[in-house]
């Protein structure tokens, strides 16, 4: 018998390599509980049932023939549905992307599959990975399980509700801003971001070319760890992807006793605002005084530009976006507006674009071709960029006098649906996740305990942050943050 | 202006820069392993058949620098004198059409891979003229957009092929340093040559290999002592040195007469945008500059900035060749040829290649340099040539190897064989290969020579000689030049100088 709730990833792919479990049961058991919980979440766009299984039963042959079937031998693993799949459609939750079929697959989801992992299917999110609530999707919102009448964060909201509620082993999603983050932070999940080049991001969709990263949204560090090291590593074919080694980070996570002798641990005072929920620096102090006992230093430092890194995500992101999304024309594939007798290409263009995207992708998109517009680029873009500089900057002095910086994934704990009506209020649930993009560090939500709303536990995040390509002691501390302050619990 | 106000015109002057195209014969595209339709090997692929995720810009698909694009403008760089950038950036260029797959085009704005270069031409006014580089940077090419189906029938709607897109497109810029319409053209065959010299382009013009995009105005000087300049016209996407020197020729009168109607000047937004009709040998006005895109330029966040080392540098300096100029101005000194030979010889990569191989084997049948390359010269633009252009097939695709011209050079420099039998014999040889002395032999080519004659020439030089003989005769071979001369002048020159030097050290024995 499979047992319910389902294992953590490690437990179901030592048991399937040792052939004690087999993966088709391990699957059934995940297709099961899509099946009972996925129509009230709406956290897949598309389930593989069939495929799941077949794969699941290859890898019980191999097992069964003393084949190695890889490190993630039964992992059922849902992918965010802006990376490239062949296995059914890759819709960006976009109308114009509806009937989208990739006649490739993404490196991270190749890498995924030749460790003998099951792709269970694509997961919904904020059209094009734009949004931070999953509310912003072509086929209906994402909802948290831990309450439904809230968000799940965004924009890797169905990844994340995905693992919260037990409805896979892992989830794939995509970080811009704190897409993987924050919906981790507001679901109970562990969400890693690496460093930018430390996972290919051939296959991901473009939205912020610049600071996108495909990360795991898993239920424990070390199955986070274990992922990254399958889906990382140098791709020839990105550009941008590190040459730097990913093998180790999952030992190094892993190492140590527990402790944290050693370990300098940066509070920044702008991290614990008043603006936070209450329960949300409380959840940071106490995370702090547990790193301590630990053995770690807690060191004082100040990231004066934290909040100015806001505007400088909203300029760059859409800056990209808007020549990114310049592709979704509606020529050779996606949407086509019906046309109409003696319309122009101009019109054809303006209409299929005005059909095919929600009014939030048009938003960035106007934003972005503002900012790159002559007369304009200076003030903005090229503003931007240098803020960006000084912000990584700022990061590489605060990491002269500490190894992570701890702080909160998100203001608040989750919000209602439809409660952000404004663009500007919704972009602010970002303050504390944009800035690991824009100065390529790394960053990792753990669960940080729970705040009661409207009688109903709802999980917090906590964030350590560490230099760019320093997964293994960012990792390392989350682990122990994590044995400190006991694991989230399924939601379901 | 109004025309009765006008000035009279004391005199124009043209200026004209030029902006050039050229499509890199890499085996595969600028930024994705897809085959290049400038690559001989696919050039004749179907519609749409060179084309991958990256090219057809496919959600998630990213660029990667092709090297060897790289290396090709380098070339070209170093060949144009150009400063070859350290580091360089590629910058997207942003814009919607339905032949530009990503809606943007990968090239390189503010950080070109070669600038600040020069290059000599004959200028048609005597002389040479300097013609300033400004720079020369990448990018990739746009698609197609036809009308016609597969086998020639018309199609309503518009139909796309990305078989071009993506291709390496090395675009140069000149300054506006040319003063007349021969200049330019005589500039653009320079650099064609020179393409095609360094390997980076096939040099077919009606594949649209090379693409050429002038900047003309004219300065005006009136009689009053005022000076006018009309506004800039580019003329674009020109094919044809024909239609490049028409273009031109045609803005250059053109302009004066707009002027003269207008009296239009060089100004902001009057710079305007021309194509050129081949019919009926005028230029078309396509747009002005005031309804000019705002293309968004930014750098390339899909790509890392290209940084060349030394090493890679000098790798790619090890492999230029000898440039076309160099080695035509050394073909004239070495071989004694003509300048206009020289030309014809240095023209096609292929040929020159050829002429180098042919002159090789005659110097290892025993001809000295010079003489082998003015041999093998004469008869493959002779003999050569002819029968090239009867069969419409290049001189060194004829059939004859560079040994056999050489053997036949060899024939005609020991006088077995008349002008008339080398050409019999370079026909013979394109045919079937043969040793050419046995063939000259059985067709009976050989000159008949009078060997009686020559003796009692050699004699009579020995007698009218002696201190010069006697200085042959004891090693000092320097004096041979006297004896020699005299033979030529008794045979009233018909006498193979070569000859008469062989024998005559034969006779005085001081040979070595």
């Amino acid at each position: 018998m499979v047992p319910d709730p389902p294992r953590e990833l490690r437990e179901v792919v030592a048991a399937v390599r040792s052939g004690t479990a087999s993966a088709e049961e391990e699957t059934r058991g995940i297709l099961d509980r899509i099946e009972r919980f996925d129509p009230g979440l709406n956290a897949f766009h598309e389930v593989f049932a069939e495929e799941a299984l077949a794969a699941a039963r290859e890898i019980d042959r191999r097992v069964a023939a003393g084949d190695d079937p890889g490190p993630l031998a039964g992992a059922v693993i849902a992918v965010k549905d802006n990376i490239a799949t062949t296995l059914g459609r890759t819709t960006c939750s976009s109308r114009m992307l509806e009937s989208w079929r990739s006649p490739f697959n993404a490196t991270c989801v190749e890498r995924l599959l030749a460790a003998g992992a099951i792709v269970v299917g694509k997961t919904n999110l904020d059209e094009f990975a734009m949004g931070s609530s999953g509310e912003h999707c072509a086929w209906g919102p994402v909802r948290n399980p831990w309450d439904p009448e809230r968000v799940p964060g965004g924009s890797s909201a169905g990844s994340a509700a995905a693992v919260a509620a037990g409805l896979c082993h892992a989830a794939l999603g995509s970080d811009t801003g704190g897409s993987i983050r924050q919906p981790a932070a507001f679901t109970g999940c562990v969400g890693l971001k690496p460093s930018y080049g430390r996972v290919s991001r051939y296959g991901l969709v473009a939205f912020g070319s610049s600071l996108d990263q495909v990360g795991p949204l898993t239920r424990s560090v070390a199955d986070a760890a274990l992922l990254l090291e399958v889906i990382g590593g140098n791709d020839r074919l990105d550009s941008t992807s590190a040459a730097t080694d990913v093998a180790g980070i999952a030992a190094a996570a892993e190492s140590g006793t527990g402790r944290l002798d050693g370990v300098r641990v940066g509070l920044p005072s702008e991290y614990l605002s008043d603006s936070n929920h209450p329960a949300v620096n409380e959840s940071v102090r106490a995370a702090a005084a547990a790193m301590e006992r630990l053995g770690a230093t807690l060191v004082e430092v100040h990231l004066p530009l934290t909040e100015i890194g806001i505007s400088t995500y909203y300029v760059i992101a859409p800056a990209e976006a808007s020549s990114n999304l310049a592709r979704f024309d509606g020529i050779r594939y996606g949407r086509r507006a019906e046309p109409r007798a003696g319309e122009d290409l101009e019109s054809i263009y303006a209409r299929s674009r005005g059909e095919g995207f929600g009014a939030e992708v048009q938003r960035r998109i106007m934003i972005g071709t503002y900012v790159l517009s002559a007369g304009y680029y200076d003030a903005y873009y090229r503003r931007a960029l240098q803020v960006r500089r000084l912000i990584g900057e700022e990061f590489a002095r605060a990491f002269t006098a500490c190894d992570v910086l701890l702080g909160p994934t998100a203001p608040t704990p989750a919000f209602k649906l439809g409660s952000q009506r404004d663009p500007l209020s919704m972009y602010l649930c970002d303050v504390y996740t944009v800035n690991a993009p824009i100065a390529g560090i790394c960053g990792v939500s753990v669960p940080g305990g729970f705040v009661e709303e409207d009688g109903k536990p709802l999980p917090m995040g906590l964030q350590l942050q560490a230099p760019a390509f320093a997964e293994g002691g960012l990792l390392r501390a989350a682990a122990c943050l994590e044995t400190a302050l006991g694991r989230c619990p399924l939601a379901c | 202006m109004a025309a009765n106000a006008t000035p009279r015109i004391r005199s124009t002057r043209l200026i004209v820069g030029l902006e050039i195209h050229v499509e890199l014969a890499t085996r595969t595209k600028m930024f994705s392993r897809a085959p290049s339709p400038a690559c001989p090997e696919f050039q004749d692929s179907e519609p749409n058949t060179l084309v991958d995720p990256v090219v057809a810009g496919l959600p998630g698909a990213l660029p990667v620098m092709n090297r060897r694009a790289v290396e090709m403008s380098a070339m070209v760089g170093m060949a144009l004198g150009c400063t070859i950038a350290r580091t360089s950036r590629w910058d997207r260029k942003n814009y919607f059409y339905p032949d530009l797959p990503k809606g943007y085009q990968i090239s390189q704005y503010d950080l070109p891979l070669c600038g600040d270069g020069a290059i000599d031409i004959p200028a048609a006014a005597g002389g040479t003229a300097r013609i300033g580089i400004i720079r020369a940077h990448l990018e990739e090419d746009t698609g197609k957009l036809g009308h016609e189906l597969p086998g020639g029938q018309r199609y309503e709607g518009s139909l796309v092929d990305l078989n071009r897109a993506g291709t390496p497109l090395l675009e140069i810029v000149t300054e506006p340093d040319f003063a007349c319409a021969e200049d330019v053209v005589t500039f653009a065959q320079e650099l064609r040559t020179l393409c095609m010299f360094l390997g980076v382009t096939e040099g077919v013009m009606q594949r649209g290999h090379m693409r050429f995009e002038p900047n003309i105005n004219v300065v005006i000087d009136t009689e009053d002592g005022r000076e006018y300049r009309t506004p800039v016209v580019e003329v674009k996407n020109l094919n044809s040195f024909r239609a490049l020197r028409g273009a031109i020729e045609h803005e250059a009168s053109r302009q004066v007469e707009a002027w003269l109607a207008d009296g239009r000047v060089m100004g902001p937004g009057a710079k305007s945008t021309r194509g050129w009709d081949d019919e009926r040998q005028v230029t078309l006005l396509q747009r002005e500059k005031e309804d000019a895109h705002d293309y968004r330029y930014f750098p390339d966040p899909d790509l890392v900035e290209v940084e060349i080392d030394e090493a890679w540098l000098e790798a790619i300096r090890a492999e230029l060749p000898e440039l076309p100029m160099a080695r035509r101005e050394r073909f004239v000194r070495e071989f004694g040829m003509l300048e206009k030979d020289a030309r014809v010889l240095v023209g096609d990569r292929e040929l020159c290649r050829f002429f180098e191989s042919c002159q090789q084997q005659a110097v290892t049948a025993g001809m000295p340099a010079p003489e082998a390359g003015a041999g093998v010269a004469k008869i493959l633009l002779n003999a050569g040539a002819k029968r090239s252009n009867e069969r419409g097939v290049a001189i060194h695709e004829l059939g004859i190897g560079p040994a056999r011209v050489a053997g036949i050079a060899k024939l005609r420099a020991d006088g077995a064989i008349d002008a008339q039998g080398g050409d019999a014999l370079f026909g013979i040889l394109c045919e079937r290969d043969e040793d050419p002395a046995a063939l000259a032999a059985a067709e009976g080519l050989i000159k008949v020579r009078d060997d009686a004659a020559m003796d009692r020439w050699i004699a009579e030089s020995i007698e009218a000689n002696a201190a010069a003989a006697e200085d042959v005769r004891s090693g000092k071979q320097a004096a041979i030049g006297r004896l020699v001369g005299h033979v030529m002048k008794a045979s009233g020159g018909a006498a193979d100088a070569k000859e008469v030097r062989e024998r005559m050290l034969e006779r005085l024995g001081g040979g070595a």
